[in-house]
């Protein structure tokens, strides 16, 4: 092992557990964090062009709300299986890294002043906006950073010669591609996200509703070539045994790449042709195709240098158990609060 | 170790997570206990039929959101970030070992959000009855969240049996987990109790306003009771070694000792102004001030606890530096910078001996301190000279077990010390100048062995003499110097004169001002409080004077001597000469010896400042004062100020100690005990070196006071021990203190295997027998095992100083002071030590040795009549010849 990567620690359970928790709630965060990211970008260029922002645009706090709590479980899991290059990576970058923190509070504030103060003040809501904004597409930067950092151990020594935490990994070839990559494929899923929110808000106008959701489908559909573009070169520019696997190398990488070349270019065609239902199930499923994908890609980044499989597990299942069994019911306690929140007074 | 380190010398991480986590954890709390106000609130809204109250309730949800789902929940991640980045082996720990727990945490936090984004999109929009039901799921939701958080924070500080099974559910439910878990909670609702003000002062209608204001204070008042009841039961499941450091060993705790207790009575005396009706503007101030002391509060509460752990981030797991205890050993051997993963350095060397102290400072030091600011170094070692730094950081976490000990070899720490010192501090490295010895000479008196009828033998008692003179900031050794003094009339069968005769001492030239060189005299009355004339002693002894007989020995008591003479020479050797003198006046016999006194002692090789005299001796005031600085420091004195305002002490005042004849202050350690415990546990493992630092037993110091016939071959350490051996018997002498224990906790025997081993002791009464070497007075033919360390002479009247041989001759009359056995060489002047053998007998060795009976008996002897192996001895080796 490079003796500048840490030792890790010993895990409670299986790796497999924790691959599987980090997907599928990373799955939920990357969904909410496409709609606040893209929603925000929507509702600014809606209000460029002095358009009508998007309806769900009102709902952007409790989005943050959301996705930052969502952010918790993965940002967690990941930790447990690459804690060890994660934590490294991010005192490497220590400053910018922190910066985060104060930059999601004042972006949350200006999400809430955005919504709060759009008919009494609209400058200072689009100042709200934009601040929020500017701090959500920091965070998204500093993510991205820290994620590519973690995957190239041999750059933590550059801390060595600047120990003071400034060390972001903009030499990473495939950063800005990775980045763009994840910004416009926000737009795309915002603007599904609109059109799903026209669908359930805009009953009473079907007209408007269907002309929404079709205006959206088409941003989904171009924005959905433009991220496709970004994603190729995001891909390309990974080292030559990193982009192969998805070339016939690693089997499975490989059929998960076609498979959601296949299914994007259905996903474009039902989108032109405004199918809301089908694009969304496209949408879905492409996504976690996706986040699987990316998972490969961290595994063939890291091959020669870690694998989760080589952590020790102590196999201490209880707190796993009471954990799953208090998730499900954490999730009916939310549907039930959900059911008690929609109940029209007069039924209770 | 196994991380990076975030190189920020001038913050330090430990204040960037202060600064975010006081904000959390007032928010956090905030946000449960505010969920129970928001709904016993609407509650009570219902109850009473008041919609104001209820639109009270409505506006202040808008606030409890805004503050606790934005401020709180980022700042909780915030805190997750920032002790990633200052403690990243500690977060990899607790991420690891609680995965599930932080898990389950996330559930109810979900859950808890929307809850209360319901509970606040949907107030009046839904049934009373449900929007109620939102209300407590929320606040259950949030009060799991703090069980959850709370068991592993309380584990950080008392894992409890985890230590040993390593199961989930021991760390989780371990000791501290219930008395904290009820502690926060009451701190909850008094917090909501607080911030329930807030909104109450933006209600217009004055009555509604007042009816909320006592509603909060209710909030604030009857958790009291609670609160207090947990704290105390908290303190019984913490590591009494915890406790001890903060409340009373830790000086960074006392800050925040002050800052709970202040602001606990600002807090709910302030907090009682809510009952009474007053302008809403005052109320808007006394309301913000409460707020802001809240942080204040928590900042003091979530410090200690913090402080509390120390050394450790993990207790008893992991130190705050990121080692573990268990890799202690390993890095002291193989070296702290060869085991660290993140160093450019692996081995110290000549060239890159400062850089690698900067190294080992910026990955060993920096997790807790700041170069300068925060926790600063600078300000802690800017009284200590280089060797002082190494010390200092030999004794980390022994005495005071807040500070994890130092992790390396000998030479790392050296690195380390001199890079404080020297690049830290500025300071050039130090020279140490060697003293220039003057050469002096004595007249030796003469004696004829046909016709003198007298032998006089004179002697000092204890052979060395260190006095302390800087009497305007301290005093521990008065100028005291006594000696001792036997007349024999020579006859076949001596007699020794025991009354009847007269001895007169003198002091030799250029000693015989010595209020001129010290300010004894100015501050006798506040420290001994006597106000003795200039030159006179505790005793009334002047420079000369009529020794006087106790008990058949004639004794000049305790001399006001300095070894500074008036022609401005160092000279710790004076010469005493006493003149005998019969019933009729006739002088018949005269002698000389040396009186022995130091003011050479090395405290300023550690607490700095340079010589007070002449750059060869004497404590200065620098050096006094960073002492009674750290004293101060440490046991929470005020010394340093009173003897800036005139005020010096005797350290006698408190701690016992038979040679000064005080008997100190109960509940406190001998003066030997406490100051040879205390600095062995910074001056480990350096055998005879750690004596020279303090005492002038350094063949290359200005003094020299070993001159004995021993010195050759042994040194301090052959009778007294180490100084860990010294301070270990001193310290089980008096094992009924705390304060011994303590100090003995982290030291180590040397000279004996365990401490079960060593004999007690009490200091000066119970000093190494002669006879744990000279069992039978032959040692060439009996040997010896071992040393005379740990066999102590039983008490007092066993002492070689107050020994007889068979006929009533004091052991010293003939073999000389202590420390300066005849057959002695004196670095001033070689045979000023043997004045007397060499007077009456032609050798330097003991008085009567290489059959030299006639010094006293007039006939030949040819028994050992004053103790076996007296007769027929020839021991060349220590003989020396004039």
């Amino acid at each position: 092992m490079d003796p500048v990567i840490p030792s890790p620690d010993v895990i409670p359970v299986h790796w497999l557990w924790f691959q599987v928790l980090l997907v599928v709630t990373f799955i939920l965060h990357l969904i909410l964090m496409n709609l606040i990211l893209g929603g925000s970008l929507l509702a600014l260029w809606d209000k460029i062009s002095g358009k009508k922002e998007p309806g769900y645009a009102v709902t952007l706090p409790v989005l943050v709300a959301l996705t930052i709590n969502l952010g918790v479980p993965p940002l967690l899991f990941v930790q447990v299986l690459y804690g060890h290059l994660f934590y490294t990576a991010s005192v490497t970058q220590a400053v910018p890294w922190i910066l985060v923190i104060p930059a999601l509070i004042l972006g949350y504030y200006g999400s809430y002043i955005y919504v709060r103060k759009r008919d009494k003040s609209p400058q200072l809501a689009t100042t709200g906006l934009v601040v929020s904004l500017l701090l959500i597409l920091y965070t998204g930067f500093m993510l991205v950073n820290n994620s590519t950092l973690t995957l190239v151990p041999s750059r933590f020594e550059a801390h060595l010669n600047n120990p003071g935490g400034m060390n972001l990994n903009i030499g990473e070839p495939s950063l800005w591609p990775r980045y763009l990559h994840f910004i416009t494929s926000a737009v795309a899923i915002a603007a599904l996200g609109v059109a799903i929110y026209a669908k359930f808000t805009l009953k009473d106008n079907p007209e408007q509703s269907s002309a929404v959701i079709r205006t959206n489908l088409r941003r989904f559909a171009w924005f959905t070539l433009v991220q496709f573009a970004f994603g190729t070169l995001f891909w390309l520019s990974t080292p030559r045994e990193v982009w192969m696997i998805f070339m016939g190398k690693n089997i499975t990488a490989t059929i998960l790449m076609t498979l959601s070349w296949l299914l994007a270019a259905s996903m474009i065609y039902t989108a032109f042709r405004g199918k809301l239902g089908i694009t969304i199930l496209h949408a879905f499923i492409v996504l976690v195709i996706m986040v699987i994908m990316r998972e490969y890609m961290r595994s063939a980044y890291l091959k020669d240098i870690f694998s989760p499989s080589q952590l020790e597990s102590k196999g201490e299942f209880w707190p796993l158990i009471v954990f799953l069994v208090l998730f499900i019911a954490g999730l009916g306690a939310i549907y039930y609060m959900i059911r008690l929140a929609t109940k029209k007074i007069s039924q209770s | 170790m196994n991380y990076p380190v975030w190189y920020l010398p001038g913050m330090g991480g430990s204040l960037l997570i202060a600064i975010i986590a006081i904000i959390h954890v007032v928010v956090a709390h905030f946000a449960v206990g505010g969920g129970l106000f928001l709904v016993l609130t609407e509650h009570r809204a219902y109850r009473t039929g008041s919609n104001a109250l209820l639109d009270y309730v409505k506006s202040h949800t808008w606030f409890f959101l805004l503050l606790t789902m934005v401020m709180g929940g980022v700042t909780g991640v915030g805190i997750w970030f920032i002790i990633s980045l200052a403690h990243p082996a500690a977060t990899s720990f607790l991420i690891h070992q609680f995965v599930f727990a932080w898990a389950i945490e996330w559930v109810f936090f979900i859950a808890e959000i929307v809850a209360l984004l319901i509970y606040h999109y949907r107030f009046g929009k839904m049934s009373r009855r449900d929007h109620l039901i939102m209300g407590w799921l929320y606040f259950i939701f949030a009060w799991l969240s703090l069980f959850v958080i709370n068991g592993i924070l309380a584990f950080m500080l008392t894992p409890g049996k985890w230590l040993e099974t390593g199961s989930f559910w021991h760390a989780f439910f371990n000791p501290g987990f219930l008395p904290t878990l009820i502690f926060r909670t009451a701190i909850s609702a008094i917090i909501a109790g607080v911030f329930g003000l807030i909104t109450a002062l933006f209600r217009k209608d004055e009555a509604l306003r007042q009816v909320i204001l006592k509603w909060c204070a209710g909030w604030m008042y009857i958790p009291l009771a609670l609160l207090a009841a947990s704290a105390i039961w908290y303190t019984f499941a913490i590591d009494p070694q915890a406790l001890a450091n903060i409340l009373h060993h830790n000086p960074e705790s006392s800050l925040f000792r002050k800052i709970v207790i202040n602001s606990s009575v600002i807090l709910f005396g302030l907090g009682l102004f809510t009952l009474v009706r007053y302008p809403r503007k005052l109320q808007g101030i006394t309301v913000t001030f409460l707020v802001v002391i809240t942080f204040v509060w928590m900042g003091g509460f979530e410090y200690l606890r913090e402080i509390a752990r120390k050394p450790y981030v993990i207790y008893e797991t992991l130190y705050s530096n990121g080692i573990k205890p268990n890799e202690m050993e390993e890095i002291n051997s193989s070296g702290f910078l060869n085991a660290a993963r993140w160093s450019s350095i692996k081995e110290v060397s000549d060239d890159n001996f400062l850089e690698a102290g900067s190294e080992i400072f910026r990955l060993q030091c920096l997790n807790c301190h700041t170069e300068d600011n925060y926790n600063g170094v600078k300000n802690k070692i800017e009284l200590m000279t280089e060797r002082g730094i190494e010390a200092q950081l030999t004794g980390m976490g022994r005495i005071n077990s807040y500070m994890p000990p130092f992790a390396g070899t000998e030479t790392e720490k050296k690195a380390l010390a001199a890079w404080l010192y020297r690049e830290l501090l500025g300071n050039e490295p130090e020279v140490i100048h060697q003293p220039e010895i003057p050469v002096l000479s004595h007249t030796r008196p003469s004696f004829d062995n046909s016709k003198d009828e007298y032998v006089l033998l004179l002697w000092n008692d204890i052979g060395m003499k260190c006095i302390s003179d800087n009497d305007k900031i301290l005093a521990f050794l008065p100028p005291a110097n006594t000696l001792n003094a036997q007349l024999v009339k020579r006859a076949p069968i001596p007699e020794i004169i025991k009354e009847g005769y007269n001895l007169k001492w003198e002091t030799e030239e250029q000693h015989l001002n010595p209020q001129n060189h010290t300010d004894f005299w100015e501050y006798d009355s506040i420290i001994y409080g006597k106000n003795l004339p200039l030159a006179t002693g505790l005793t009334g002894s002047k420079l000369s004077g009529e020794m006087k007989s106790v008990n058949g020995i004639w004794i000049a008591d305790r001399i006001p001597l300095m070894p500074y003479r008036d022609d401005g020479t160092y000279n710790p050797y004076p010469l005493i000469t006493v003149t005998a003198s019969d019933p009729d006046g006739f002088v018949v016999a005269t002698t000389s010896a040396v009186a022995p006194v130091s003011t050479e002692m090395g405290c300023r090789n550690c607490h700095g400042g340079e010589w007070s005299w002449n750059g060869v001796s004497g404590l200065s005031d620098i050096t006094a004062q960073n002492i009674l600085v750290v004293h101060d420091k440490y046991s929470g004195t005020s010394l340093a100020d009173e003897a800036a305002e005139g005020k010096p002490r005797l350290c006698q005042e408190c701690h016992s100690d038979p040679v000064v004849g005080r008997a100190g202050k109960p509940g406190i350690l001998s003066f030997s005990a406490s100051i040879h415990g205390f600095h062995a546990n910074y001056l480990t493992g350096m055998y005879q070196e750690s004596c020279n630092l303090c005492h002038p037993s350094d063949p290359a110091s200005a003094t020299n006071c070993m001159r004995g016939r021993h010195a050759g071959f042994l040194d301090c350490t052959s009778c007294h021990g180490t100084l860990e051996d010294h301070a270990l018997a001193l310290l089980k002498g008096q094992t009924h203190l705390e304060k011994a224990d303590r100090l003995a906790a982290s030291l180590q025997p040397v000279s004996v295997a365990t401490m079960e081993e060593i004999n007690p002791r009490t200091p000066w009464l119970m000093e190494p027998d002669c006879r744990g070497c000279h069992t039978n007075f032959n040692i060439a033919v009996d040997g010896f095992e071992g040393s005379a360390y740990n066999k102590w002479v039983p008490g007092a009247s066993a002492l070689y100083r107050m020994r007889t041989d068979n006929q009533g001759m004091m052991c010293a009359a003939c073999h000389g002071s202590p420390h300066a056995i005849y057959g002695a060489y004196n670095s001033y002047d070689p045979m000023r030590d043997n004045i007397q053998p060499l007077q009456y007998q032609g050798l330097a060795g003991t008085i009567g040795t290489h059959e030299s009976c006639s010094v006293c008996h007039t006939t030949d002897m040819n028994t050992s009549g004053h103790h076996r192996n007296q007769i027929n001895r020839l021991y060349e080796a220590v003989l020396q010849y004039e």
